[in-house]
């Protein structure tokens, strides 16, 4: 993920896990994990962001582009290939549209 | 004396091979009854996925592999023995377990091998069983695959059953097989080193016939699909204290809202550190959205 750094893309995470912010804080610091993660609250995996996401299992991705339209799903991690195929192709789009003029 | 007693054991000796021949040719034991030889398979169809072994990556590819090829191999035993006993009622249980194997995997074929049993016990399944009311099992389980046979299959069930617990077990996963297998023909037209593998495992033909086929038509197909199954069959009960009504609501709601080139529902809610945030405050940047969790 560092080779898009200073471009305009982001890793947002959703925690599902059923555990509250404090918690969370204190388990990413200890892993080192740095991005930024929203917190469902709840029985695991049925949080109000699970549920309005019809998520039933980790890990799932979505790639959501520029003007936050959803692009691809994934049930499982993609591969790096197939990943990167998809974020470059997404985040070149983001780019162009930003230098042209509106 | 001695003589003759070792030339009449001899001579017992000789009849009793010959009379193992004449057994073995009419076979060694008496012909087990259909259901019998339906356990007896099924009991290695189970015991070939028990591994007991902790593997490596690699080792638990091969192992797929393994179990793959030696569920194929037994399904040619349980079609034929179907095919043998056509009126006997293991005769379905057996078709049932000949495609009880869903490839929800798209495994590369050099992998799994063929399933040479496959296309033959759909046939016999739609031309002996179609009003069966145990369908319902094996309609839930084929709506998560891919194959072709699954789909023709699932739509003459609907078509053709008159028990609606099982007209409901195969209108949902039909309208969900079809939104599944459009959404992964869009990624193969984006990505053609991806539809390879998949003609080689499903078929050239086939793959070609659906990279053909117009999305949009597709997808109004699915929810439709969806749509009468949440209206019709509501109340069929599903495993897992779940219902047909339910599941199909879900996946409309997926269908309509969180496929791609939906709008991406907004998100409110705290960051780590208890900050409030949207996920449109992002809009103008590539978002990578991760569902995961700590355990």
């Amino acid at each position: 993920m560092q080779q898009f750094a200073g471009r305009p893309f982001v890793l947002l995470g959703v925690c599902v896990g059923g555990i509250d912010a404090p918690q969370l804080e204190q388990m990413m610091e200890q892993a080192g994990l740095t991005w930024r993660s929203f917190v469902d609250e709840g029985d695991a995996v049925a949080g109000p962001i699970a549920r309005a996401w019809n998520v039933s299992a980790t890990p799932t991705f979505y790639l959501i582009d520029h003007q936050g339209v959803i692009r691809y799903k994934w049930t499982a991690p993609p591969s790096a290939h197939t990943l990167q195929t998809a974020l470059e192709k997404l985040i070149a789009a983001a780019e162009q549209d930003a230098s042209s003029p509106p | 004396m001695h003589g003759i007693r070792i030339g009449s054991l001899r001579r017992a000796v000789l009849a009793a091979c010959q009379l193992c021949v004449v057994w073995s040719v009419c076979d060694a034991h008496p012909p087990a009854a259909p259901a019998e030889q339906y356990h007896a398979l099924r009991q290695q169809y189970d015991r070939a996925a028990s591994s007991g072994v902790p593997l490596t990556d690699a080792e638990r590819l091969a192992f797929v592999g393994r179990v793959y090829k030696a569920r194929s191999e037994l399904a040619v035993k349980f079609l034929k023995l179907a095919e043998a006993h056509p009126d006997d009622p293991i005769a379905l249980d057996a078709l049932v377990q000949a495609v009880w194997q869903v490839n929800t995997v798209p495994w590369p074929v050099e992998l799994v091998g063929e399933d040479p049993a496959r296309a033959r016990s759909f046939e016999l399944l739609v031309r002996d069983h179609i009003d069966s009311a145990r369908l319902a099992p094996l309609c839930l389980r084929v709506g998560n695959g891919f194959c072709q046979e699954y789909e023709s299959f699932l739509r003459a069930v609907l078509a053709s059953n008159r028990h609606a617990h099982v007209r409901g077990a195969a209108c949902l996963p039909l309208g969900h097989l079809l939104y599944h297998r459009q959404q992964r023909i869009a990624l193969c037209k984006e990505q053609p080193d991806l539809a390879e593998p998949f003609a080689r495992l499903y078929g050239k033909e086939y793959i070609a016939e659906l990279m053909r086929q117009d999305p949009q038509a597709v997808l109004k197909e699915a929810e439709g699909l969806l749509a009468q199954a949440a209206a019709e069959f509501a109340a069929v009960e599903l495993p897992h204290g779940t219902n047909v009504g339910e599941r199909a609501r879900r996946e409309l709601f997926e269908l309509q809202h969180l496929r791609a080139g939906a709008p991406a529902p907004e998100i409110e809610g705290v960051d780590q550190h208890g900050t409030a945030f949207k996920l449109s405050d992002y809009r103008g940047k590539v978002v990578l959205l991760d569902f995961w969790s700590h355990v």
